[in-house]
């Protein structure tokens, strides 16, 4: 064992170097084994304890499934093509974790002290793959039943749900929640094993990046395909095109056969879905030997970063650990400086957004989506307070996205030492790009529909935009994740520490869409034209407040 | 360069490096031969860790050819593996177990079966770390890691040393000795390839020094050579 200038015979090491580091680390292994048996009590205990109601509830609905009702046809017409379009967009959620942590991964520790020693990589790598394809498996079955749940909840679990009624509720219901647990596993075990083989060859990763928005447009359009069936009755033949468009097509021809047996081929879908997963599966287990070192390093370093985010529940050091993993990015977006100082900060949040196009595509269609719903929700004629709700909290997602610049700031408080303001006033600054760009965004679509209406009511949508910003600047401003909101404090009601958490990460969007909710839905749904004028006045209130709390945060954070 | 009549161990031809459309590493050309040391020389972000990493073969080059022992250079090639000693980008190490079980792990895992804890004792005095063989790396300074992950060179076998600033955290008496440990390296048969920001260092232990500015060569030669014409 010394330096020499003579050929060095490869040693057949495996066996004694993995048997040796499985004798050192027994006590840890039984230290970790001992964990997971109390994460699985506690998650037990959970689910029997605040699930009681729902699992009772399940049982009712296994014994007497709902009854179909007038909307179910509509249902089992919508259902192959949305089941479609949510298998696929499954599959490529499963499929893009391959690019930052996929289905073979060592330890950090493992990767530095093992990965360069001439142990068998085959063995070192493949038990990982093989744990990660079962829990796939497990996961998929799991999955499955929510599917299932919502089929039998809309009127779909009683036999011949789509047409006469009655029968088997009960075999109904397990032979539906069988069928979706067997493909969606099948459909994750799939998943995993092309992951395998993405992670194996870097070459593809590239390739699955190109393909991820043309999927998420083949999923979007399945979608729309669903919206149709629903309202109206697409040509038959759409239907089996998206049934037999892929595997996530596939996936969902045994649930289908299993509430109306309109699926005729369902065995031939589930058994190409099979061998297609067996295959992947046995192919990734063959190649998992050859995962490049490169990968698994840049893999154990993001999962290292990511798991210590996630025990300390750091939603943003989690999302910053998983963009670190992407590809280097190159700043090509340019913008010239401007000579005044107060559009500095303008400037800086206008490159971050130029610079990361697709959260400004994102927060866009979340807008719409927003304005359209809105718009629905007032030619509904019923309340519209939660559809309206729906849409405040889609635009108060697309708020959160614009706010990355803010966000960067809150992230590390030294970063803004240099710039001319207080730190607490970025709070203000940083809220001027995305109220524009927000206000543009739904400002053009909601006056198209005021004008196409004669209705002003629904400009009240953009007195809502300077209040989603304040409230999406009062999240970012929240600072680092307390780790004393675990314990709580224990009152007669019990511990305080879960509602605490939720209302550390929920402050923002709870200031925010609750008052807006009622706001919007109190100016379209009331026919007094002040309405209007009152809710521009409680919202440019509601602004200001949050805008103010806002920058008291920063404050805080600067002196924390 | 190694004399013609020596094979190059290690030969790094036109080999660049593009990060998207960042050049950082212009086009080079490095040989190293068994029993000789090239040190290169750099400031941050000139291009050091990027060559030694391909020199390594745990990243690719953008262009060029990376050969050794006559053979296309790939971190995952078992003969690789088994012949070069890398010290550089080692981040972490098992919380639960001690520097003494560390470096069995890597005996063992090269074939050191029986002679393993021979060899760990021997490494851990070299290193100084005799008075450490049983601490957990949590419990030890930045430089005593950084002395581990040189003692886990020792207690394998190695025709090839790349070492991306091995001096780093070190006192300057352990520097003094990492020097004598390069040299009987070299002195055993051992290529070494070394990065360091310390031109003493280079100059005790290297036979060509190579100067990297902004990725580009910008001196090479003799460490006299070299290093004057940078002072």
């Amino acid at each position: 064992m010394t330096a020499t200038r003579d050929v060095i015979a490869v040693p057949d090491s495996t066996a004694p170097a993995l048997s040796l580091l499985r004798e050192l680390r027994r006590d840890h292994g039984r230290k970790q084994a001992a964990s997971a048996a109390y994460w699985v009590y506690l998650v037990a205990f959970l689910v029997l304890v605040y699930g009681g109601s729902a699992i009772a509830a399940a049982v009712r609905a296994l014994r007497h499934p709902p009854a179909a009702t007038a909307q179910t046809p509509h249902v089992l017409q919508a259902a192959p093509a949305a089941l479609a379009a949510l298998a696929l967009i499954v599959l490529v959620v499963l499929l893009r974790d391959a690019l930052w942590r996929g289905p073979v991964t060592l330890p950090q520790a493992t990767v530095d002290w093992l990965l360069g020693t001439p142990v068998d990589r085959g063995v070192l790598l493949r038990p990982g793959f093989r744990r990660s394809a079962a829990l796939a498996v497990l996961a998929g079955a799991a999955v499955g039943i929510v599917p299932a749940a919502a089929l039998v909840a809309l009127g779909l679990g009683a036999s011949g749900a789509g047409g006469a009624g009655g029968g088997h509720g009960t075999s109904d219901v397990l032979r539906l929640t069988g069928a979706s647990m067997l493909s969606t596993a099948l459909l994750f075990a799939c998943a995993t094993g092309v992951a395998g083989l993405i992670e194996r060859y870097p070459a593809s990763w590239s390739w699955l990046r190109r393909a991820t928005p043309a999927a998420l447009a083949v999923a979007a359009a399945l979608a729309g395909l669903a919206a149709w069936a629903m309202l109206g009755r697409p040509p038959a033949v759409l239907t089996d095109i998206a049934l037999w468009s892929g595997p996530w097509g596939w996936a969902g021809q045994a649930t289908m056969a299993a509430v109306r047996g309109a699926a005729p081929l369902w065995p031939l879908a589930i058994g190409m879905l099979g061998v297609l997963a067996l295959a992947a599966l046995a192919w990734a287990y063959r190649a998992a030997a050859g995962v490049p070192g490169p990968a698994l390093r840049a893999r154990a370093a993001t999962l290292g970063a990511m798991s210590a985010a996630v025990l300390n529940l750091d939603t943003r050091s989690v999302a910053t650990a998983y963009t670190a993993a992407g590809p280097s990015r190159r700043a090509r977006f340019r913008l010239r400086p401007p000579r005044h100082r107060q559009l500095v900060l303008f400037w800086r949040d206008l490159l971050a957004l130029g610079r990361a196009p697709s959260r400004l595509v994102g927060a866009v269609a979340l807008a719409l989506l927003a304005v359209g719903l809105v718009a629905v929700a007032r030619r509904g004629g019923h309340d519209p307070l939660v559809p309206v709700a729906c849409a405040m909290a889609l635009g108060y997602l697309a708020a959160a996205w614009l706010c990355e610049g803010a966000r960067l700031d809150a992230d590390d408080t030294r970063r803004s030492v240099h710039l001319p303001f207080r730190f607490a006033s970025l709070a203000w600054w940083h809220a001027a790009v995305p109220s524009l760009v927000l206000l543009v965004v739904a400002g053009g679509p909601a006056a198209a529909l005021c004008l196409a209406a004669g209705d002003p009511r629904l400009l009240a949508l953009l007195v809502t935009v300077p209040v989603l910003v304040g409230g999406a600047m009062v999240n970012v401003f929240r600072g680092q994740y307390p780790p004393d909101l675990f314990s709580g404090v224990d009152t007669p009601l019990g511990n305080t520490a879960a509602v605490r958490i939720i209302f550390w990460y929920g402050w923002g969007p709870i200031l925010a869409v609750a008052p807006t909710a009622v706001l919007v839905s109190s100016a379209i749904g009331s026919p007094d034209p002040g309405a209007l004028v009152r809710a521009a006045v409680i919202g440019a209130a509601l602004a200001a407040a949050l805008g103010a709390y806002a920058a008291h945060r920063a404050g805080r954070l600067r002196a924390g | 360069m190694p004399p013609a009549s020596v094979p190059p161990l290690l030969s790094l031809t036109g080999v660049s490096r593009n990060f998207g459309e960042r050049l950082a590493l212009c086009p080079i050309d490095v040989e190293l031969a068994a029993a000789q040391c090239v040190a290169v020389l750099g400031a941050n972000g000139s291009g050091k860790s990027t060559l030694l990493r391909i020199a390594a073969g745990r990243d690719t080059p953008t262009t060029g050819q990376v050969t050794y022992d006559g053979r296309p250079l790939a971190e995952d090639d078992l003969v690789v593996r088994t012949e070069i000693a890398v010290v550089g980008d080692m981040v972490s190490a098992y919380p639960d177990l001690t520097a003494r079980e560390h470096l069995q792990l890597v005996a063992v895992a090269h074939g050191a079966g029986g002679r393993a804890e021979a060899l760990v004792d021997k490494a851990l005095g070299e290193c100084r770390l005799g008075d450490h063989g049983g601490a957990l790396p949590g419990s030890l300074s930045s430089g005593q890691l950084q002395a581990l992950h040189l003692a886990a060179v020792l207690v394998r076998p190695r025709r090839l040393l790349v070492l991306d600033e091995p001096e780093q955290r070190l006192d300057p008496a352990a520097r003094r000795w990492l020097a004598g440990l390069l040299r009987a390296e070299k002195e055993a048969g051992a290529a070494v390839l070394l990065a360091t920001h310390h031109a003493e260092l280079a100059e005790s232990v290297a036979d060509q020094v190579v100067v990297l500015s902004d990725g580009a060569v910008i001196a090479r030669g003799t460490p006299a050579v070299a290093l004057a014409a940078i002072r």
